[in-house]
């Protein structure tokens, strides 16, 4: 298996390529535009792999995504989770917790892992060629290396913002503690951004990989008692909000159009 | 690390099948003999085309190893044929 | 270009350059095409190696980023590159016009029939010296073109690389020209991945 991560150093932002050198097919998860869907096509080609399908782990608050356009540009699913329906405006294909996709000798299992945002979702990746235990998790905004994604950042549309940011890191820490921190030990943790993001808060890591065990027993924000301190923790450790952060979750979520999105200097 | 010093280093990552070999080779014919070649690429086909490449021409594959981001490592010493 | 351009282009003596992974290339392509797989980093070394420099070329990679990106490097590497094929396979289709398909199979299916097939292998000579498939012939993927134009397809031709490249390459090119030609799919790692038998031939010593 090709695992290759790509960060964009102004956003702090990881995305993803994995594939599968017999079966010569890739997925992209969390592109970004700022790299743009065409280095995304053209890193996949210089491997001799064709673009099979687009993964996101929700909905974005910070970056402008590139998910659609590159899905679209490649005849190819864009997934999501299934709650995302009626949050976003666009087609997508709907995943499920649980659900398991296989990409040649690549199996993704999507763990739903609200929190950050309502239908965040993580993806456990294992390497069948290898083993059929799990290599490592792609965690997006839900677990970082050193903290968690806050659960703070409100939706463009008030209308679908659903819990209150109490009720979010409580939900953000059961996703953590019952889903993530049950995973073997080993498991290698890759999220979605890293130190410099304003998606977390102050205690992340610059560095963008870490494992389980590490991050059971050094993650400030995870070492918090309960579910309670963890809320008045993260929300103290919390950073500005991300430039524009109301305006690119709208364009994410289908609301506003490209145009009106540039029109507000994004 | 291995303990030998590389006289030049040919960087083959992102060449595909059999381009690494084909670049290796031209750069060792302007190398003396007892140079030492280093090379780095990720084809892994790579992996069977030094050694192969290595007895066909009778320059000696000292050692190669794979570094954590996928690059091959190969150190290639040049010998001069005698005829 | 639009599709009636490529095939009038292609009638007028054009090669199109498919530059897709060889699977799909074998699955659906545009009749005629040769399979010259895209990468940035040496697809101009590759093309000098191997492409007459006499041919006009039409590139068709999908999706269309791809398919600019090499028309630019293929045009900076001296080659003639009249455009790409808009719309991919899909627009092809779309106006109606035939596709073609080139015959796959794996390594199993050479083993139980080699007698049956012509086994060549499109690897470098040092390559095929180290090992190869017993009673297959060694033809070079940057020999001259016409070599595989001419080849004799009394027995099918079974094509053979370290994966498939080289040989998707070299069958695409028979099959062009219309010989029967077919693609082993998973090549010499899967040949030897399954432990089958390799012969050696020693090198012959070029006389100075």
């Amino acid at each position: 298996m090709i695992m290759k991560q790509f960060r964009h150093e102004p956003l702090a932002q990881a995305s993803y390529l994995l594939g599968c050198p017999r079966a010569k097919e890739a997925v992209i998860v969390d592109p970004i535009e700022d790299l743009g869907t065409d280095f995304y096509v053209l890193e996949a080609a210089d491997l001799g792999l064709s673009i099979v399908g687009v993964y996101e782990t929700h909905v974005h608050a910070d970056y402008v995504s590139c998910a659609r356009e590159l899905a679209e540009m490649n005849g190819v699913p864009h997934y999501l989770h299934e709650s995302a329906q009626g949050l976003v405006t666009y087609d997508f294909t709907p995943i499920k917790d649980g659900e398991t996709i296989e990409i040649g000798g690549i199996r993704l299992e999507a763990i739903h892992t609200p929190g950050h945002t309502p239908e965040h979702t993580s993806f456990l990746v294992t390497d069948t060629a290898r083993s059929s235990d799990p290599w490592f998790v792609l965690t997006g905004d839900a677990l970082f290396v050193g903290d968690v994604g806050r659960p703070d950042l409100l939706l463009g549309d008030q209308a679908v913002d659903v819990m209150d940011e109490t009720a979010r890191a409580e939900t953000l820490y059961r996703s953590v503690t019952e889903k993530l921190f049950t995973l073997p030990d080993y498991v290698e943790v890759y999220p979605g951004h890293y130190g410099g993001s304003t998606c977390g808060g102050v205690n992340m890591s610059g560095k963008a990989v870490s494992t389980i065990a590490f991050e059971k027993q050094f993650n400030l924000a995870m070492r918090q008692p309960n579910a309670k301190a963890f809320g008045k923790f993260v929300h103290e450790t919390a950073k500005p909000f991300p430039e524009n952060f109301e305006r690119i979750k709208s364009y994410n979520l289908g609301l506003i159009s490209r145009e009106e999105l540039k029109g507000a200097g994004v | 690390m291995p303990d030998v010093q590389e006289t030049k280093i040919l960087d083959a990552r992102g060449l595909l099948c059999p381009m690494p070999v084909v670049k290796a080779a031209k750069e060792m014919r302007s190398l003396d003999d007892g140079d030492i070649l280093k090379i780095l690429a990720t084809d892994r086909g790579s992996i069977a085309d030094f050694p192969a490449w290595a007895e066909d021409t009778g320059n000696e594959l000292l050692e190669w190893h794979e570094e954590g981001d996928g690059v091959l490592v190969f150190y290639m010493r040049k010998v001069e044929e005698e005829d | 270009m639009i599709p009636q351009a490529v095939r009038a282009a292609a009638a007028a003596g054009a090669v199109i350059l498919d530059m897709r992974p060889p699977k799909p290339f074998a699955t659906e392509h545009v009749p005629g095409a040769v399979n010259f797989q895209f990468n940035r980093a040496d697809l101009a070394d590759r093309a000098e190696l191997s492409l007459p420099t006499s041919a006009t070329y039409i590139v068709h990679a999908e999706p269309e980023p791809i398919a600019k990106v090499a028309v630019d490097l293929l045009t900076k590497a001296g080659f003639t590159v009249a455009g790409y094929l808009e719309g991919g396979l899909k627009g092809w289709k779309a106006t109606g016009f035939p596709t073609a398909t080139l015959p796959l199979m794996n390594v199993d299916e050479l083993k139980d029939g080699l007698d049956t097939f012509r086994v060549i292998d499109t690897r470098e000579g040092f390559e095929f010296r180290y090992g190869h498939i017993p009673g297959s012939e060694v033809l070079e993927w940057t020999e001259p073109w016409d070599k595989f134009e001419g080849v004799d397809d009394q027995k099918p031709l079974a094509l053979v690389c370290g994966d498939q490249v080289r040989s998707s390459f070299v069958a695409s090119i028979m099959q062009r020209a219309g010989k029967d030609a077919r693609l082993v799919f998973g090549g010499m790692v899967d040949w030897l991945e399954r432990g089958y038998p390799v012969e050696k031939t020693p090198k012959v010593k070029q006389q100075t």
